[in-house]
Protein backbone atom coordinates (compact mmCIF):
# COMPACT_ATOMS: atom_id res chain seq x y z
CA UNK A 1 0.00 0.00 0.00
CA UNK A 2 1.71 3.22 -1.28
CA UNK A 3 2.09 5.81 1.49
CA UNK A 4 -0.57 8.47 1.52
CA UNK A 5 0.89 12.31 1.00
CA UNK A 6 0.59 14.49 3.94
CA UNK A 7 -0.23 17.41 1.75
CA UNK A 8 -3.32 14.93 1.20
CA UNK A 9 -4.51 15.16 5.01
CA UNK A 10 -4.26 18.89 5.18
CA UNK A 11 -6.10 19.22 1.84
CA UNK A 12 -9.04 16.75 2.96
CA UNK A 13 -9.18 18.96 6.78
CA UNK A 14 -9.20 22.28 4.74
CA UNK A 15 -11.71 21.37 1.75
CA UNK A 16 -13.98 18.52 3.32
CA UNK A 17 -13.56 18.23 7.05
CA UNK A 18 -10.91 16.64 9.63
CA UNK A 19 -13.58 14.21 9.62
CA UNK A 20 -12.39 13.52 6.02
CA UNK A 21 -8.74 13.20 7.40
CA UNK A 22 -9.23 10.71 9.72
CA UNK A 23 -11.38 8.66 7.19
CA UNK A 24 -8.35 8.93 4.97
CA UNK A 25 -6.06 6.02 5.70
CA UNK A 26 -8.82 3.75 5.06
CA UNK A 27 -10.54 5.14 1.85
CA UNK A 28 -7.26 6.26 0.51
CA UNK A 29 -8.70 8.89 -1.81
CA UNK A 30 -10.45 12.52 -1.21
CA UNK A 31 -13.22 11.34 -2.91
CA UNK A 32 -14.33 7.85 -1.19
CA UNK A 33 -13.06 9.88 2.40
CA UNK A 34 -15.91 12.54 1.13
CA UNK A 35 -18.19 9.95 -0.08
CA UNK A 36 -18.32 7.49 2.94
CA UNK A 37 -18.46 10.37 5.61
CA UNK A 38 -21.73 11.76 4.08
CA UNK A 39 -23.26 7.66 3.98
CA UNK A 40 -21.94 8.24 7.87
CA UNK A 41 -23.92 11.37 8.46
CA UNK A 42 -26.68 9.75 6.65
CA UNK A 43 -27.37 6.58 8.27
CA UNK A 44 -27.14 8.70 11.67
CA UNK A 45 -29.30 11.00 10.88
CA UNK A 46 -31.42 8.34 9.47
CA UNK A 47 -31.46 5.93 12.20
CA UNK A 48 -32.92 7.59 15.84
CA UNK A 49 -30.39 7.40 19.24
CA UNK A 50 -29.94 8.64 22.37
CA UNK A 51 -26.61 9.39 22.18
CA UNK A 52 -25.94 13.07 20.40
CA UNK A 53 -25.91 12.79 16.51
CA UNK A 54 -22.04 14.42 16.66
CA UNK A 55 -20.79 12.07 18.95
CA UNK A 56 -22.22 9.17 16.62
CA UNK A 57 -20.58 10.35 13.88
CA UNK A 58 -17.25 10.73 15.49
CA UNK A 59 -17.44 7.29 16.72
CA UNK A 60 -18.07 5.47 13.63
CA UNK A 61 -15.50 7.94 11.77
CA UNK A 62 -12.96 6.68 14.10
CA UNK A 63 -14.17 3.00 13.75
CA UNK A 64 -13.97 3.18 10.21
CA UNK A 65 -10.46 5.50 9.74
CA UNK A 66 -8.72 2.09 12.06
CA UNK A 67 -9.92 0.12 8.67
CA UNK A 68 -13.03 -1.87 9.92
CA UNK A 69 -14.92 -2.61 6.65
CA UNK A 70 -17.78 0.57 6.19
CA UNK A 71 -20.45 -2.14 6.44
CA UNK A 72 -19.64 -3.47 9.37
CA UNK A 73 -19.48 0.25 11.13
CA UNK A 74 -23.35 0.53 9.03
CA UNK A 75 -24.01 -2.47 9.95
CA UNK A 76 -25.62 -3.28 6.26
CA UNK A 77 -25.09 -3.39 2.63
CA UNK A 78 -26.95 -2.47 -0.31
CA UNK A 79 -27.56 -5.97 -2.11
CA UNK A 80 -30.16 -5.53 -5.33
CA UNK A 81 -33.39 -3.32 -3.58
CA UNK A 82 -32.54 -5.11 -0.01
CA UNK A 83 -30.64 -3.42 2.81
CA UNK A 84 -28.63 -6.35 3.99
CA UNK A 85 -27.47 -6.78 7.59
CA UNK A 86 -23.64 -7.08 8.34
CA UNK A 87 -21.85 -7.97 11.06
CA UNK A 88 -18.64 -9.17 12.20
CA UNK A 89 -17.91 -12.92 11.34
CA UNK A 90 -20.30 -12.85 8.80
CA UNK A 91 -18.71 -12.18 4.99
CA UNK A 92 -20.02 -8.94 3.63
CA UNK A 93 -22.16 -9.12 0.21
CA UNK A 94 -20.21 -8.68 -2.90
CA UNK A 95 -21.40 -6.05 -5.68
CA UNK A 96 -19.82 -9.57 -7.96
CA UNK A 97 -22.64 -11.57 -6.38
CA UNK A 98 -25.72 -8.90 -6.18
CA UNK A 99 -25.20 -8.60 -10.01
CA UNK A 100 -25.29 -12.04 -10.74
CA UNK A 101 -27.85 -12.83 -8.33
CA UNK A 102 -29.57 -10.10 -10.51
CA UNK A 103 -28.92 -11.64 -13.42
CA UNK A 104 -30.47 -15.26 -12.29
CA UNK A 105 -33.54 -14.15 -11.30
CA UNK A 106 -34.49 -12.39 -14.69
CA UNK A 107 -33.26 -15.86 -16.34
CA UNK A 108 -35.31 -17.85 -13.89
CA UNK A 109 -38.05 -15.85 -14.50
CA UNK A 110 -38.15 -15.39 -18.37
CA UNK A 111 -36.82 -17.81 -19.52
CA UNK A 112 -39.63 -20.32 -18.77
CA UNK A 113 -42.90 -20.27 -20.67
CA UNK A 114 -45.18 -21.27 -19.64
CA UNK A 115 -43.85 -20.46 -15.92
CA UNK A 116 -42.92 -23.21 -13.89
CA UNK A 117 -45.30 -25.32 -11.56
CA UNK A 118 -42.63 -25.26 -8.74
CA UNK A 119 -39.15 -24.13 -8.23
CA UNK A 120 -36.47 -24.93 -5.74
CA UNK A 121 -33.08 -23.21 -4.92
CA UNK A 122 -30.24 -24.36 -2.30
CA UNK A 123 -27.91 -22.01 -1.81
CA UNK A 124 -24.73 -23.42 -0.15
CA UNK A 125 -22.39 -21.42 1.94
CA UNK A 126 -25.08 -18.53 2.22
CA UNK A 127 -23.45 -16.43 4.86
CA UNK A 128 -25.85 -13.55 5.07
CA UNK A 129 -28.25 -15.48 3.16
CA UNK A 130 -28.23 -12.55 0.63
CA UNK A 131 -28.37 -14.90 -2.34
CA UNK A 132 -31.77 -16.70 -1.79
CA UNK A 133 -32.92 -13.58 -0.29
CA UNK A 134 -32.97 -11.65 -3.45
CA UNK A 135 -33.70 -14.45 -5.66
CA UNK A 136 -37.13 -14.79 -3.53
CA UNK A 137 -37.74 -10.93 -3.74
CA UNK A 138 -37.25 -10.95 -7.26
CA UNK A 139 -39.17 -13.78 -7.86
CA UNK A 140 -42.18 -13.42 -5.73
CA UNK A 141 -42.34 -10.14 -7.52
CA UNK A 142 -41.96 -11.42 -11.28
CA UNK A 143 -43.58 -15.06 -11.01
CA UNK A 144 -47.49 -15.63 -11.23
CA UNK A 145 -48.61 -16.32 -8.15
CA UNK A 146 -49.51 -19.97 -9.13
CA UNK A 147 -45.49 -20.70 -9.12
CA UNK A 148 -44.60 -22.32 -5.91
CA UNK A 149 -41.05 -21.82 -4.56
CA UNK A 150 -38.94 -23.95 -2.10
CA UNK A 151 -35.63 -22.31 -0.84
CA UNK A 152 -32.96 -23.71 1.19
CA UNK A 153 -29.45 -22.13 2.44
CA UNK A 154 -26.97 -23.63 4.32
CA UNK A 155 -24.31 -22.50 5.66
CA UNK A 156 -21.69 -23.91 8.61
CA UNK A 157 -21.63 -20.61 10.99
CA UNK A 158 -23.92 -20.31 13.58
CA UNK A 159 -23.63 -16.55 13.44
CA UNK A 160 -24.02 -16.44 9.68
CA UNK A 161 -27.23 -18.50 10.09
CA UNK A 162 -28.94 -16.41 12.57
CA UNK A 163 -27.72 -13.55 10.78
CA UNK A 164 -29.62 -14.74 7.70
CA UNK A 165 -32.85 -15.58 9.67
CA UNK A 166 -32.46 -11.82 11.11
CA UNK A 167 -31.96 -10.97 7.48
CA UNK A 168 -35.27 -12.85 6.44
CA UNK A 169 -37.17 -11.44 9.01
CA UNK A 170 -36.22 -8.31 8.00
CA UNK A 171 -37.30 -8.84 4.31
CA UNK A 172 -39.60 -11.09 4.43
CA UNK A 173 -42.35 -10.34 1.30
CA UNK A 174 -44.33 -13.03 1.91
CA UNK A 175 -47.88 -12.55 3.64
CA UNK A 176 -47.69 -12.96 7.70
CA UNK A 177 -48.84 -16.37 8.43
CA UNK A 178 -51.95 -14.76 10.04
CA UNK A 179 -53.12 -13.71 6.77
CA UNK A 180 -55.14 -16.54 4.92
CA UNK A 181 -52.63 -19.43 3.70
CA UNK A 182 -51.82 -20.30 -0.03
CA UNK A 183 -52.53 -23.37 -0.93
CA UNK A 184 -50.16 -26.13 -0.13
CA UNK A 185 -49.01 -26.28 -3.77
CA UNK A 186 -48.59 -22.63 -3.80
CA UNK A 187 -46.43 -21.70 -0.97
CA UNK A 188 -43.59 -19.53 -0.83
CA UNK A 189 -40.67 -20.79 1.21
CA UNK A 190 -37.21 -19.86 2.59
CA UNK A 191 -35.50 -21.64 5.08
CA UNK A 192 -31.81 -21.74 6.47
CA UNK A 193 -30.18 -24.88 7.94
CA UNK A 194 -26.76 -24.85 9.93
CA UNK A 195 -24.80 -27.27 9.02
CA UNK A 196 -21.52 -28.25 7.43
CA UNK A 197 -21.76 -29.14 3.64
CA UNK A 198 -18.88 -31.79 4.18
CA UNK A 199 -21.31 -33.90 6.70
CA UNK A 200 -21.84 -36.85 6.19
CA UNK A 201 -25.36 -37.07 6.69
CA UNK A 202 -26.25 -33.97 4.66
CA UNK A 203 -26.75 -36.22 1.23
CA UNK A 204 -28.03 -39.24 2.81
CA UNK A 205 -30.65 -37.42 5.63
CA UNK A 206 -31.26 -33.73 5.02
CA UNK A 207 -31.44 -32.87 1.66
CA UNK A 208 -34.16 -35.24 0.70
CA UNK A 209 -36.37 -34.19 3.73
CA UNK A 210 -35.87 -30.79 1.95
CA UNK A 211 -36.55 -31.72 -1.71
CA UNK A 212 -39.52 -33.98 -3.13
CA UNK A 213 -38.16 -37.12 -5.00
CA UNK A 214 -37.61 -36.71 -8.86
CA UNK A 215 -37.00 -39.96 -11.58
CA UNK A 216 -33.08 -39.56 -11.59
CA UNK A 217 -32.37 -37.46 -8.52
CA UNK A 218 -34.02 -34.79 -6.03
CA UNK A 219 -36.66 -32.12 -7.64
CA UNK A 220 -33.88 -29.19 -7.44
CA UNK A 221 -34.19 -26.38 -10.30
CA UNK A 222 -30.90 -24.71 -9.19
CA UNK A 223 -27.85 -24.93 -7.34
CA UNK A 224 -26.03 -21.92 -6.42
CA UNK A 225 -23.23 -21.16 -3.90
CA UNK A 226 -20.58 -18.60 -2.99
CA UNK A 227 -17.97 -20.83 -1.45
CA UNK A 228 -14.47 -19.90 -0.10
CA UNK A 229 -11.83 -19.75 -3.14
CA UNK A 230 -9.02 -17.29 -2.07
CA UNK A 231 -5.84 -19.63 -1.88
CA UNK A 232 -3.32 -19.20 1.14
CA UNK A 233 -0.64 -17.23 -1.05
CA UNK A 234 -3.38 -14.98 -2.66
CA UNK A 235 -4.55 -14.53 0.77
CA UNK A 236 -1.14 -13.06 2.07
CA UNK A 237 -0.19 -11.17 -0.93
CA UNK A 238 -3.74 -10.60 -3.19
CA UNK A 239 -6.77 -10.01 -0.62
CA UNK A 240 -6.85 -6.12 0.66
CA UNK A 241 -5.80 -5.64 4.76
CA UNK A 242 -9.59 -4.56 5.75
CA UNK A 243 -10.54 -8.19 4.37
CA UNK A 244 -8.22 -10.06 5.79
CA UNK A 245 -8.16 -8.25 9.12
CA UNK A 246 -12.00 -8.15 9.79
CA UNK A 247 -13.49 -10.60 7.83
CA UNK A 248 -14.29 -13.87 8.89
CA UNK A 249 -11.24 -16.73 7.70
CA UNK A 250 -13.88 -19.19 7.60
CA UNK A 251 -15.48 -17.79 4.31
CA UNK A 252 -12.63 -16.87 2.48
CA UNK A 253 -10.04 -19.53 2.41
CA UNK A 254 -10.12 -23.74 3.18
CA UNK A 255 -6.27 -24.50 4.10
CA UNK A 256 -6.36 -28.10 4.42
CA UNK A 257 -5.76 -30.64 1.57
CA UNK A 258 -8.95 -32.95 0.60
CA UNK A 259 -8.00 -35.81 -2.07
CA UNK A 260 -6.59 -34.99 -5.00
CA UNK A 261 -7.30 -31.05 -5.93
CA UNK A 262 -5.68 -27.90 -4.64
CA UNK A 263 -6.88 -26.43 -1.29
CA UNK A 264 -8.35 -23.40 -2.53
CA UNK A 265 -10.62 -25.61 -5.08
CA UNK A 266 -11.67 -28.31 -2.40
CA UNK A 267 -15.20 -26.54 -1.99
CA UNK A 268 -15.73 -26.85 -5.67
CA UNK A 269 -14.87 -30.79 -5.31
CA UNK A 270 -17.61 -31.00 -2.99
CA UNK A 271 -20.21 -29.01 -4.44
CA UNK A 272 -19.87 -31.05 -7.56
CA UNK A 273 -19.96 -34.71 -5.80
CA UNK A 274 -23.10 -32.77 -3.97
CA UNK A 275 -24.22 -32.11 -7.73
CA UNK A 276 -23.69 -35.44 -9.34
CA UNK A 277 -26.21 -36.98 -6.45
CA UNK A 278 -28.95 -34.22 -6.65
CA UNK A 279 -28.92 -33.50 -10.15
CA UNK A 280 -29.98 -29.58 -9.93
CA UNK A 281 -31.11 -28.43 -13.59
CA UNK A 282 -28.45 -25.35 -12.84
CA UNK A 283 -25.40 -25.12 -10.77
CA UNK A 284 -24.20 -21.48 -10.34
CA UNK A 285 -20.60 -21.37 -8.59
CA UNK A 286 -18.75 -17.80 -7.71
CA UNK A 287 -14.97 -18.34 -8.80
CA UNK A 288 -11.93 -16.29 -7.73
CA UNK A 289 -10.58 -15.16 -11.83
CA UNK A 290 -10.06 -17.03 -14.95
CA UNK A 291 -7.38 -19.82 -13.40
CA UNK A 292 -9.89 -21.03 -10.85
CA UNK A 293 -13.03 -21.29 -13.73
CA UNK A 294 -10.57 -23.51 -15.61
CA UNK A 295 -10.05 -25.48 -13.43
CA UNK A 296 -13.46 -25.56 -12.22
CA UNK A 297 -14.37 -26.46 -15.36
CA UNK A 298 -11.95 -29.22 -16.09
CA UNK A 299 -13.26 -30.80 -12.76
CA UNK A 300 -16.91 -30.31 -14.22
CA UNK A 301 -16.08 -32.65 -17.29
CA UNK A 302 -14.17 -35.09 -14.83
CA UNK A 303 -17.04 -35.07 -12.92
CA UNK A 304 -19.86 -35.60 -15.79
CA UNK A 305 -17.87 -38.85 -17.19
CA UNK A 306 -17.16 -40.29 -14.20
CA UNK A 307 -20.87 -40.14 -12.31
CA UNK A 308 -22.53 -40.16 -16.00
CA UNK A 309 -24.67 -36.97 -15.16
CA UNK A 310 -24.95 -34.16 -17.45
CA UNK A 311 -22.74 -31.33 -16.07
CA UNK A 312 -24.65 -27.74 -16.88
CA UNK A 313 -21.74 -25.63 -14.89
CA UNK A 314 -22.22 -22.29 -14.78
CA UNK A 315 -18.81 -20.27 -13.51
CA UNK A 316 -18.73 -16.94 -12.63
CA UNK A 317 -15.21 -15.07 -13.26
CA UNK A 318 -14.67 -12.25 -10.90
CA UNK A 319 -11.90 -10.48 -13.04
CA UNK A 320 -8.58 -10.66 -10.99
CA UNK B 1 -48.03 35.74 5.79
CA UNK B 2 -50.32 35.73 3.07
CA UNK B 3 -50.09 31.14 2.93
CA UNK B 4 -53.15 30.67 4.74
CA UNK B 5 -55.36 32.77 2.73
CA UNK B 6 -54.10 31.17 -0.74
CA UNK B 7 -54.72 27.68 0.75
CA UNK B 8 -58.52 28.88 1.58
CA UNK B 9 -58.89 30.26 -1.72
CA UNK B 10 -59.95 26.99 -3.48
CA UNK B 11 -62.07 26.29 -0.68
CA UNK B 12 -64.17 29.38 -1.35
CA UNK B 13 -64.28 28.51 -5.00
CA UNK B 14 -65.46 25.00 -4.35
CA UNK B 15 -68.17 25.99 -1.93
CA UNK B 16 -69.39 28.83 -3.51
CA UNK B 17 -70.97 32.39 -1.74
CA UNK B 18 -74.36 30.91 -3.93
CA UNK B 19 -74.39 27.84 -1.91
CA UNK B 20 -73.44 29.34 1.62
CA UNK B 21 -76.55 31.80 0.90
CA UNK B 22 -78.73 29.03 0.22
CA UNK B 23 -77.35 27.49 3.52
CA UNK B 24 -76.25 24.53 1.75
CA UNK B 25 -72.69 23.00 2.89
CA UNK B 26 -70.32 21.73 0.35
CA UNK B 27 -69.39 17.96 0.90
CA UNK B 28 -67.02 17.62 3.48
CA UNK B 29 -64.33 15.66 2.00
CA UNK B 30 -64.13 18.44 -0.31
CA UNK B 31 -63.46 20.55 2.19
CA UNK B 32 -60.81 18.38 4.00
CA UNK B 33 -58.79 18.05 0.78
CA UNK B 34 -58.64 21.92 -0.01
CA UNK B 35 -57.78 22.66 3.95
CA UNK B 36 -55.12 20.45 4.50
CA UNK B 37 -53.21 21.99 1.36
CA UNK B 38 -49.95 22.93 2.45
CA UNK B 39 -47.82 23.95 -0.32
CA UNK B 40 -49.30 27.35 -2.77
CA UNK B 41 -51.05 25.61 -5.63
CA UNK B 42 -50.26 27.86 -8.01
CA UNK B 43 -46.26 26.47 -8.27
CA UNK B 44 -47.14 23.36 -8.44
CA UNK B 45 -49.51 23.59 -11.58
CA UNK B 46 -46.98 25.16 -13.57
CA UNK B 47 -44.29 22.71 -12.94
CA UNK B 48 -43.26 20.45 -16.08
CA UNK B 49 -43.93 16.78 -15.37
CA UNK B 50 -40.83 14.59 -14.80
CA UNK B 51 -39.18 13.86 -17.81
CA UNK B 52 -39.02 10.36 -18.56
CA UNK B 53 -36.01 8.14 -19.07
CA UNK B 54 -34.53 7.86 -22.46
CA UNK B 55 -34.49 4.33 -23.83
CA UNK B 56 -31.91 1.94 -22.91
CA UNK B 57 -30.54 1.51 -26.37
CA UNK B 58 -29.18 5.16 -26.54
CA UNK B 59 -27.10 4.92 -22.93
CA UNK B 60 -24.20 3.09 -22.50
CA UNK B 61 -23.65 2.40 -18.53
CA UNK B 62 -20.58 1.93 -16.58
CA UNK B 63 -19.50 0.75 -13.14
CA UNK B 64 -16.47 2.84 -12.08
CA UNK B 65 -14.12 0.49 -10.37
CA UNK B 66 -10.32 -0.15 -10.19
CA UNK B 67 -8.43 -3.33 -11.73
CA UNK B 68 -7.28 -5.47 -10.06
CA UNK B 69 -8.56 -8.68 -7.87
CA UNK B 70 -12.76 -8.51 -7.19
CA UNK B 71 -14.96 -10.89 -5.75
CA UNK B 72 -14.38 -11.92 -2.24
CA UNK B 73 -10.57 -10.81 -2.28
CA UNK B 74 -11.27 -6.85 -1.80
CA UNK B 75 -14.15 -5.17 -0.44
CA UNK B 76 -15.58 -2.04 -2.12
CA UNK B 77 -17.62 0.84 -1.07
CA UNK B 78 -18.24 2.63 -4.34
CA UNK B 79 -20.63 1.89 -6.65
CA UNK B 80 -20.54 4.53 -8.74
CA UNK B 81 -22.87 4.57 -12.10
CA UNK B 82 -21.51 6.22 -15.07
CA UNK B 83 -24.01 6.46 -18.17
CA UNK B 84 -23.26 7.77 -21.31
CA UNK B 85 -25.97 8.95 -23.82
CA UNK B 86 -24.69 8.04 -27.27
CA UNK B 87 -26.98 10.51 -29.62
CA UNK B 88 -25.14 13.67 -27.78
CA UNK B 89 -22.33 12.69 -26.17
CA UNK B 90 -23.60 13.42 -22.62
CA UNK B 91 -21.90 11.96 -19.48
CA UNK B 92 -23.43 11.65 -16.01
CA UNK B 93 -22.50 10.19 -12.97
CA UNK B 94 -24.17 9.30 -9.57
CA UNK B 95 -22.56 7.86 -6.44
CA UNK B 96 -25.33 9.39 -4.21
CA UNK B 97 -26.17 6.25 -2.76
CA UNK B 98 -23.96 2.80 -1.54
CA UNK B 99 -26.49 0.90 -3.68
CA UNK B 100 -25.83 0.26 -7.15
CA UNK B 101 -29.72 -0.22 -8.02
CA UNK B 102 -30.63 3.06 -6.56
CA UNK B 103 -27.12 5.22 -8.08
CA UNK B 104 -28.44 3.32 -11.62
CA UNK B 105 -31.71 4.99 -11.52
CA UNK B 106 -30.17 8.01 -10.07
CA UNK B 107 -28.32 8.43 -13.02
CA UNK B 108 -30.98 7.88 -15.31
CA UNK B 109 -33.30 10.51 -14.02
CA UNK B 110 -30.33 13.19 -14.29
CA UNK B 111 -29.68 12.33 -18.03
CA UNK B 112 -33.33 12.22 -18.51
CA UNK B 113 -33.62 16.17 -16.89
CA UNK B 114 -30.61 16.84 -18.94
CA UNK B 115 -31.81 15.99 -22.02
CA UNK B 116 -34.96 17.72 -21.22
CA UNK B 117 -32.88 21.04 -20.66
CA UNK B 118 -30.90 20.29 -24.10
CA UNK B 119 -34.10 20.15 -25.89
CA UNK B 120 -36.72 22.17 -24.35
CA UNK B 121 -34.16 25.33 -22.88
CA UNK B 122 -35.91 27.68 -20.33
CA UNK B 123 -39.26 25.77 -20.38
CA UNK B 124 -37.27 22.61 -19.43
CA UNK B 125 -38.22 21.30 -15.99
CA UNK B 126 -34.64 21.90 -14.41
CA UNK B 127 -35.12 25.51 -15.22
CA UNK B 128 -38.22 25.82 -14.50
CA UNK B 129 -37.68 24.23 -10.89
CA UNK B 130 -34.59 26.49 -10.56
CA UNK B 131 -36.50 29.58 -11.11
CA UNK B 132 -38.82 29.05 -8.78
CA UNK B 133 -36.54 28.32 -6.00
CA UNK B 134 -34.59 31.39 -6.64
CA UNK B 135 -37.63 33.57 -6.72
CA UNK B 136 -38.43 31.94 -3.37
CA UNK B 137 -35.00 32.19 -1.77
CA UNK B 138 -35.38 36.23 -3.14
CA UNK B 139 -38.77 36.91 -1.67
CA UNK B 140 -37.05 35.52 1.88
CA UNK B 141 -34.31 37.48 1.27
CA UNK B 142 -36.57 40.41 1.00
CA UNK B 143 -39.03 39.45 3.48
CA UNK B 144 -35.54 39.36 6.24
CA UNK B 145 -33.93 42.66 5.10
CA UNK B 146 -37.25 44.41 5.50
CA UNK B 147 -37.84 42.29 9.17
CA UNK B 148 -34.53 43.17 10.58
CA UNK B 149 -34.68 47.14 9.07
CA UNK B 150 -37.79 47.22 10.68
CA UNK B 151 -36.47 46.09 13.92
CA UNK B 152 -33.44 48.36 13.54
CA UNK B 153 -35.39 51.40 12.86
CA UNK B 154 -37.12 50.77 16.37
CA UNK B 155 -34.22 50.03 18.20
CA UNK B 156 -32.93 53.20 17.21
CA UNK B 157 -36.41 54.90 18.48
CA UNK B 158 -36.40 53.15 21.43
CA UNK B 159 -32.24 54.16 21.93
CA UNK B 160 -33.42 57.84 21.21
CA UNK B 161 -36.79 57.47 23.70
CA UNK B 162 -34.29 55.68 26.63
CA UNK B 163 -31.29 57.14 26.32
CA UNK B 164 -30.47 57.74 29.96
CA UNK B 165 -32.63 54.52 30.92
CA UNK B 166 -28.71 52.63 31.43
CA UNK B 167 -28.51 48.72 31.98
CA UNK B 168 -32.10 48.39 30.39
CA UNK B 169 -31.27 49.76 27.00
CA UNK B 170 -27.59 48.08 27.11
CA UNK B 171 -29.56 44.78 27.64
CA UNK B 172 -31.72 45.53 24.58
CA UNK B 173 -28.95 46.20 22.95
CA UNK B 174 -27.21 43.37 23.11
CA UNK B 175 -30.40 40.61 22.01
CA UNK B 176 -30.53 43.37 19.19
CA UNK B 177 -26.99 42.34 18.36
CA UNK B 178 -27.34 38.79 18.57
CA UNK B 179 -30.46 39.04 15.93
CA UNK B 180 -28.22 40.85 13.94
CA UNK B 181 -25.92 38.10 13.86
CA UNK B 182 -28.84 35.87 13.07
CA UNK B 183 -29.37 38.03 9.77
CA UNK B 184 -26.27 38.02 8.62
CA UNK B 185 -25.86 34.07 8.89
CA UNK B 186 -29.09 33.75 6.93
CA UNK B 187 -27.87 35.73 4.10
CA UNK B 188 -25.19 33.61 3.96
CA UNK B 189 -27.19 30.54 3.87
CA UNK B 190 -29.34 32.19 1.30
CA UNK B 191 -26.14 32.87 -0.77
CA UNK B 192 -25.19 29.39 -0.65
CA UNK B 193 -28.46 28.28 -1.75
CA UNK B 194 -28.56 30.75 -4.89
CA UNK B 195 -25.46 29.81 -6.25
CA UNK B 196 -27.15 25.98 -6.15
CA UNK B 197 -30.47 26.74 -7.84
CA UNK B 198 -28.85 28.64 -10.18
CA UNK B 199 -27.19 25.45 -11.41
CA UNK B 200 -30.56 24.21 -11.95
CA UNK B 201 -30.73 21.02 -9.16
CA UNK B 202 -30.44 19.88 -5.55
CA UNK B 203 -26.72 20.64 -4.92
CA UNK B 204 -25.84 19.34 -8.42
CA UNK B 205 -22.37 20.20 -9.64
CA UNK B 206 -21.85 20.79 -13.33
CA UNK B 207 -19.36 20.98 -15.60
CA UNK B 208 -19.05 21.32 -19.02
CA UNK B 209 -20.02 17.72 -19.75
CA UNK B 210 -20.05 15.16 -16.95
CA UNK B 211 -22.36 15.64 -13.93
CA UNK B 212 -21.96 14.21 -10.38
CA UNK B 213 -24.90 13.48 -8.98
CA UNK B 214 -23.85 13.41 -4.78
CA UNK B 215 -26.85 14.11 -3.05
CA UNK B 216 -30.03 11.64 -2.88
CA UNK B 217 -32.48 12.99 -5.09
CA UNK B 218 -35.50 14.56 -3.44
CA UNK B 219 -38.55 11.77 -3.43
Amino acid sequence: MPRLRPSLFWQARREISPLAAQLLPACRDLESAANELRWIREHVQDTPSSVPPGLRVWNLVEKRGKGVPLQYVLGTQPFGNLEIQCRPGVLIPRPETEAYTLHLATLLSQSQHPPPHSLSILDLCTGTGCIPLLLLHALHASLPPTTALNIHGIDISPAAISLARANHHQHNPLPAPASPPLSPSHQRTLTFHQTSIFSPTLLSSLLPTLFPRSSSGLDLDLLVSNPPYISASDFARATARAVRNHEPRLALRYAARWGWCRPEDVFYARLLEIAAVLKPKRVLMEVGGMEQALRVVRMVGRFSSLLGGDGDGDGDGDGS
Amino acid sequence: MFRPFLSLRPLLRLAGFSAAHNGVLPPSSAVAAAAFTTSTATNLKQLPPRPKHPPESEIEESFLKGSGPGGQKINKTNSAVQLKHLPTGIVVKSQATRSRTQNRKIARDLLALRLDELANGSQSRAAVVGDVKQKRAASKAKKSRRKYKKLAEEKEKKGNVKEEGGRLAGEEEEWLEEEEDGEEEEGKDEGGRKEVTTLGGTGTKRATIVEVENTRNER
